[in-house]
């Protein structure tokens, strides 16, 4: 067992889903390991893309795969690091099928000191026959000041001072 | 023809006769769910992506989430499709890649959109976001969508 990551993986399950836009969604980060995440989104009437067949937007997909793919890369950095996006490609196999949950998955399969390389999915029925997948690259960026303590300690202020307070602190 | 595509189509073409890419937007439930507008200027359709609490990927910084960054230029270059060429079908995306070339700071992100290539099936399209200074981008996205029926 990976104790440090077991003491990481509820901050960052935390972290991903009660950001604003995480929260904004409604996924769940269903499994955390190291360089590995499973998520599932349910489905939304706000997303929809396609009003005709109302069929998700491909900008949700695009959201929970950066986001899984993200996750996935913070659980391979060994110190207080960020890893921005540098850049994300998706194909798109087949619409989602509308009313039903999508599950996405991903993996990371090289990490080096500079650039963590990750690969993502999401399907519906069968993970065989996904809807999208997607390779995320991303950077190692050593910010001790950006720890993942300081992005508790803001969203706890939030909850306890309420968005007013939070603005004023954001526009500094 | 369905009602609700006669319906879809009609407001398609009133949106364009009246040069509101606006109305296309508000055709499309996610660009209510992240907030993006649109409007003519200079000849050429103006994305924009007002501040949000519900838009923030990262608190402490804090930024904008890169998926709503990716999720706003796959949406601004489906409606630039619709807007600019004679397309009656919301386009299905096939394909998106999209740099990330610096942190999407809490507070407007634009757009603009180019189509590089139209085909009998496929388009290509490339968007560009900005904040403060169109010449220092934080992020371009090159997609390409299906137009076929």
């Amino acid at each position: 067992m990976d104790l440090k990551l077991a003491i990481f993986k509820p901050m960052l399950k935390f972290a991903m889903e009660r950001n604003g836009h995480g929260e904004a969604l409604g996924f769940e980060i269903t499994k955390i390991g190291r360089g590995q995440v499973e998520m599932t989104f349910p489905y939304k009437e706000e997303v929809v893309g396609n009003p005709i067949t109302g069929v998700v937007h491909g900008g949700v997909i695009v959201s929970l795969l950066d986001t899984a793919c993200g996750t996935a890369a913070i659980t391979t950095l060994t110190g207080p690091s960020i890893t921005p996006t540098m850049d994300l490609r998706l194909d798109y196999m087949h619409p989602a099928e509308p009313h039903q949950p999508i599950y996405v998955s991903a993996k990371v399969y090289r990490s080096t000191s500079n650039v963590i390389f990750c690969r993502g999915s999401a399907w519906q029925d069968d993970p065989e026959n996904p809807i999208a997948h997607c390779v995320a690259t991303f950077m190692t960026v050593d910010t001790p000041s950006i720890s993942l303590g300081n992005i508790i300690r803001r969203r706890f202020n939030r909850l306890v001072r309420g968005d007013k307070a939070y603005e004023r602190e954001v526009d500094k | 023809m369905s009602e609700q595509l006669q319906a879809l189509q009609a407001s398609l073409h009133q949106a364009r006769e009246e040069s509101s890419p606006q109305q296309i937007l508000d055709l499309i439930p996610y660009s209510s769910f992240i907030g993006a507008e649109a409007k003519l200027e200079n000849d050429a359709v103006l994305y924009w992506l007002d501040r949000r609490a519900s838009n923030i990927g990262n608190p402490s910084l804090p930024a904008i989430h890169g998926g709503v960054i990716g999720g706003f230029l796959e949406l601004s270059a489906a409606i630039e499709i619709l807007y600019t060429l004679d397309v009656d079908l919301i386009p299905k995306v096939v394909d998106f890649s999209l740099d990330y070339l610096r942190p999407g700071r809490y507070k407007t992100i634009y757009a603009s959109c180019t189509v590089l290539r139209q085909g009998k099936k496929l388009v290509n399209v490339t968007a560009t976001a900005w904040q403060d200074n169109p010449d220092s981008p934080i992020a371009t996205a090159r997609c390409h969508f299906l137009i076929a029926k």
